[in-house]
């Protein structure tokens, strides 16, 4: 029973790891970083797994506890040095899919949101993850007319970084 | 297109990208330790807990209670004890109550919530057991500087003779030594959990901001 429970998680995690490695790359800053928190995300799902039931979406529920985890459970083991390693890890823009403008704004946009803090960069990702508000006001414990507004103003924010 | 359509395309191209773990790679990390904040407070909290009811129940020994008995203080220690007792299986209740409520798969202003709560409750019976303890120990001064008096011979009475002054002197003293003693501890609290939850309140506290 156990070992199936195991194989079923695993698989599962197998599967939709994309998800943890995201927000991995959103909540650090280098290549050690990033293992750290993704296996203090897959020790908390797994904790958290007999506690799942079928009813939701694995995917679902394996935003909100990876990004418990980010926020508020793991405790960093040593200091994230911001600018070390920044571009191991950092997101990546191929230079031929865009003009130079674009890519640029790219850039600044994402170092943008790196710079964000730990609940608005939540916010962002689940909205780059194509989550509707409804689920992203569950996921973070607020109301879906806060999540709207809060969203608003860091678009905001983001365009005046672009178009000073 | 928004400026964060345009991040939200290239959002998805990321996926090429990202590292791929093997099914043993991901496999091996479930026998891994976690380091979760919930698992170091709840170390901390047991040790508090232990520490403190050692000390507010464990230092009575036979000597003790026969010097309670000498002051006649012993009824009133005995009730002391029933409370103290009772207060402390209550606190440690609480804290299994709220400890066991904490869970990952929470909404994350919930999950924060059952920490800072947990948190709170250890950090009260703390200051229940100090505040009780100073306040024993003031009165148990009073009470056995009392009974010298009473029992004092005529020589040494002027040794004993407290007037009003004296008694306003020893409980403000009394009071300010242990005002001292909690505010060195508070200190030391501030430290240790100010390292260990910072980070969470500041994020409670930005959650909070976006109810208002």
């Amino acid at each position: 029973m156990k070992k199936e429970l195991e194989h079923q998680f695993v698989s599962n995690l197998e599967k939709h790891q994309n998800i943890v490695h995201k927000i991995c790359r959103m909540y650090t800053n280098d290549q050690d970083s990033h293992n750290d928190l993704f296996q203090e995300i897959t020790i908390q799902l797994w904790k958290a797994y007999p506690k799942f039931r079928g009813d939701a979406k694995f995917s679902t529920w394996m935003y909100r506890v990876a990004l418990n985890t980010a926020i508020t459970l793991y405790r960093k083991s040593k200091r994230d040095i911001k600018t070390q390693n920044y571009d191991e890890v950092s997101f990546k823009i191929k230079a031929h899919d865009y003009d130079d403008e674009t890519e640029q704004q790219l850039k600044l946009m994402y170092k943008a949101v790196k710079e964000l803090n730990d609940i608005d960069k939540a916010l962002v990702f689940l909205y780059l993850e194509d989550q509707s508000y409804r689920d992203i006001s569950e996921t973070l414990g607020i109301t879906e007319v806060n999540a709207r507004v809060k969203m608003n103003r860091i678009k905001k924010a983001l365009k005046s970084i672009i178009n000073p | 297109m928004d400026e964060l359509d345009i991040l939200k395309q290239n959002w998805k191209k990321q996926e090429e990208d990202l590292p791929r773990l093997s099914y043993d790679q991901i496999y091996k990390m479930l026998w891994k330790k976690s380091s979760s904040i919930v698992k170091w407070i709840f170390v901390i909290s047991i040790l508090e807990l232990l520490l403190s009811t050692l000390l507010s129940i464990g230092l009575a020994d036979a000597e003790y209670w026969a010097e309670m008995e000498q002051i006649h203080l012993k009824n009133f220690t005995i009730g002391l004890y029933i409370v103290s007792y009772s207060v402390t299986f209550y606190f440690i209740y609480r804290f299994y109550r709220n400890y066991r409520k904490i869970s990952a798969t929470d909404d994350a202003a919930t999950l924060m919530r059952n920490i800072l709560k947990t948190r709170r409750t250890v950090k009260t019976y703390i200051a229940f057991v100090l505040i009780s303890s100073g306040l024993t120990a003031v009165i148990i001064a009073v009470f056995t500087l009392r009974n010298h008096q009473m029992f004092a011979t005529a020589e040494d009475t002027s040794k004993y003779a407290f007037d009003m002054l004296d008694w306003v002197k020893l409980v403000v003293g009394g009071l300010v030594i242990l005002g001292a003693f909690l505010c060195a501890l508070w200190l030391f609290y501030k430290l240790i959990y100010g390292i260990l939850l910072r980070r969470l309140r500041a994020n409670y506290r930005e959650l909070k901001k976006l109810e208002v």
